[in-house]
């Protein structure tokens, strides 16, 4: 396989001055002082190699400051390699800052053509691609208006267009798929799909890891400027969380955005990530998805089908999940979780791992989640829903610890720990 | 070469950006596009006013004299003053988006340069008014203004680019441009100055040579100092390519000293 992208010890050196002279007259000043003083060097990236096959889809993750679009601006030639080299085979397009060059007075018709000349293209091939640009922005008449009286989707709308219409043969996004609607975005990663299919190579840089997981190959992990790790994405993605999830135990502090990303990480992933109790504290209820498919409420109900929210151990629980999904759904997944009140996460099952396949959803239903019997033992608990797509990656509706219920002693006596595990005891005495 | 060749699958770019100019400049405007004509001849009448009520002089057909000068000046000092600023005002883009920087001072010249050209009509009227016989001396005039566009090019090149590292050079220039605008014949024969400062000006000031020239063919009708001339588009040709290296080698880092 051609090689569509390298690196070669790549490092890119900005330098900060504080006090720099912009003017003759502060050279002048500076060279009488010789104050150097104010100059600082600061290293966005340190001989950075890596190569990127043709039609693979690399995803660069990192903590802000990593120097992941740098990365990307060092590709599009906007910066130039303090030292090293890049080597770029065939064309580029990048939508790092969708629309640059927009003018507001102009109409949206005048803007594409002269932000796709922006992008390189020449008069006749914006005039065939127009008409497709139009149709992907759905403006319609609005075409003809000036730009100043676009919402700003509309404009991000009509810039994302124009980008992906330059056919490139490598494609660079940079978070843009956090801008726009529920909608726009699922229509832009439809795209990108489509790039991906034709063999397009695609550098993504992002901090959403559920995208990245889901659209990449492999991934760099990117800190301080230097690669930390490189590889397959799941593995790249579970040690770059370990190493936050480290860092934040640390500091004691959890931005909420990467809190909610591990938590709905869990969720995806669908299983229990074991937490050192230390760590379990409870959290508040909080929700998120795009809702093409809504959960309505969840009910629990007792053995004999009413309503209740008090369970004893050892009896049969149910929880139904009502939901109504706004479109056709293919492939759905759902998944509950439990926590205890001290927010220890006791179970996270989905049926994709239990092997329940929903072929699609449509219109209003309910899904059962039935436990018979019930080992919980006495406590308070909190319950999670959520319904995913089938990579378990695109949240639909996540109810995180929305609901909660009781559990109070029954026939078994065991009131020590999580769960009733059933058992027996042998006594022997003697030998 | 590779950069030429990357400029020219760029032309639909400075096309665009001439135009988007040329909209800007005259939309907001009552008269619009009738600016560019109008605006000449109130200038050739304050000059007319002041040098020939005012502190008369023995120039015939005062009005001719001043605008064969006046316009291709005005044609110089505003591409000037436009591409100083071109890298600069465009930092937005610069920014965001790769594209051969040199497309910005480029279009500015051009956009100048379409203004120019739509006031040569307002030149030929006040020739024709005038009763001007031009010779076939005036099929040199592409030819001056290609030597002129050349050399200015070469000018905003440098000049954008220094703006980017020191912003006073756009201060700078208003006043240098100033005194350029009395240090060439615009205003005066070249015969009026003390012959060693007339002849010290066609050594340091392309300008002087060029603007002289278009007065010679236009409103004279005789044949411009061709060895001059020669000399002239050499040093303009000098300009462009000197401009073109330096902006090449700084363009580079135009992305974060914007």
């Amino acid at each position: 396989m051609a090689t569509a992208l390298g690196f070669e010890k790549v490092s890119k050196r900005f330098i900060i001055h504080h006090q720099r002279p912009r003017s003759f007259q502060e050279l002048t000043v500076g060279f009488f002082k010789r104050n150097n003083a104010s100059r600082e060097e600061l290293w966005a990236l340190r001989d950075v190699s890596f190569a990127v096959e043709r039609g693979q889809t690399l995803g660069i993750i990192g903590p802000n400051g990593s120097g992941k679009s740098t990365s990307l601006k060092l590709i599009t030639r906007i910066l130039e390699p303090t030292s090293g080299g890049i080597a770029v085979n065939g064309k580029v397009s990048a939508l790092i800052e969708l629309g640059a060059g927009f003018h507001p007075d102009l109409t949206g018709r005048d803007n594409v053509f002269l932000n796709g000349s922006i992008l390189g293209m020449g008069r006749r091939e914006m005039k065939q691609k127009f008409d497709e640009i139009v149709e992907f922005t759905e403006l319609g008449r609005f075409i003809d208006m000036p730009l100043k009286h676009y919402s700003s989707g509309m404009q991000m709308r009509l810039g994302f267009a124009i980008a992906t219409s330059v056919d490139p043969d490598i494609l660079l996004i940079d978070e843009v798929l956090a801008v726009g609607d529920e909608a726009f975005q699922r229509k832009c990663l439809r795209r990108i799909g489509d790039f991906r299919r034709r063999g397009k190579t695609i550098v993504f840089v992002s901090h959403g890891l559920d995208v990245v997981r889901e659209l990449c190959s492999e991934v760099i992990w990117l800190d301080g400027g230097v690669v930390r790790g490189r590889g397959g994405a799941d593995e790249v993605i579970a040690q770059y969380l370990r190493d936050i999830g480290e860092e934040a135990s640390l500091e004691q502090a959890i931005q909420s955005e990467e809190a909610e990303q591990m938590a709905a990480v869990e969720e995806e992933v669908g299983q229990a990530v074991e937490e050192p109790p230390a760590e379990a504290a409870p959290q508040p209820p909080s929700r998120w998805g795009s809702r093409e498919v809504e959960i309505t409420r969840v009910e629990f109900l007792d053995g004999r089908g009413n309503p209740c929210d008090t369970f004893r151990t050892g009896e049969r629980m149910l929880a139904r999940v009502h939901y109504v999904a706004h479109q056709r759904i293919e492939r759905p997944v759902f998944g509950v979780a439990i926590y205890r009140s001290d927010g220890i996460h006791v179970s996270g099952p989905n049926t994709k791992a239990s092997d329940y396949e929903i072929d699609y959803l449509e219109g209003e239903g309910s899904i059962d989640y039935i436990v018979e019997p019930l080992p919980l033992l006495e406590g308070e608990y909190q319950f999670s829903a959520a319904v995913y797509d089938y990579p378990c990656t695109r949240p639909y509706d996540h109810h995180e610890r929305m609901y909660s219920f009781e559990v109070r002693q029954g026939r078994v006596k065991d009131a020590y720990g999580v769960f009733y595990i059933p058992c027996e005891w042998r006594l022997r005495r003697g030998n | 070469m590779e950069r030429l060749r990357e400029l020219i699958r760029y032309r639909e770019l400075v096309r665009n950006l001439v135009a988007r100019d040329l909209k800007a400049r005259y939309k907001s405007s009552v008269l619009g596009f009738l600016w560019c004509l109008v605006n000449p001849l109130l200038m050739m009448a304050v000059f007319t006013v002041v040098f020939t009520v005012l502190m008369p002089n023995d120039i015939e057909k005062f009005p001719v004299f001043i605008l064969c000068a006046l316009l291709p000046w005005n044609l110089f000092s505003s591409t000037v003053m436009g591409s100083v600023g071109s890298i600069v005002d465009n930092a937005h883009l610069i920014k965001k988006v790769y594209f051969p920087r040199e497309v910005l001072p480029i279009s500015t010249v051009l956009s100048n340069l379409v203004n120019f050209l739509l006031a040569l009509v307002v030149l030929f009227a006040v020739l024709f008014a005038f009763r001007v016989r031009l010779t076939p001396w005036a099929l040199l005039l592409p030819a001056l203004i290609l030597i002129q566009v050349i050399f200015t090019l070469g000018l905003s090149l440098i000049l954008s680019t220094l703006n980017v590292f020191y912003r006073d050079t756009g201060i700078i220039m208003e006043t240098v441009m100033l005194a350029w605008f009395f240090l060439t014949p615009i205003f005066y024969r070249m015969e009026d100055l003390v012959p060693r400062y007339a002849r010290l000006m066609y050594w340091v000031n392309p300008m002087a040579s060029i603007i002289s020239s278009y007065r010679v063919i236009l409103y004279s009708g005789a044949s411009p100092a061709l060895d001059f001339l020669a000399r002239t588009f050499v040093t303009a040709l000098a300009f462009l390519v000197a401009g073109y290296l330096f902006f090449g080698r700084y363009s580079r880092v135009f992305g974060e000293e914007v």
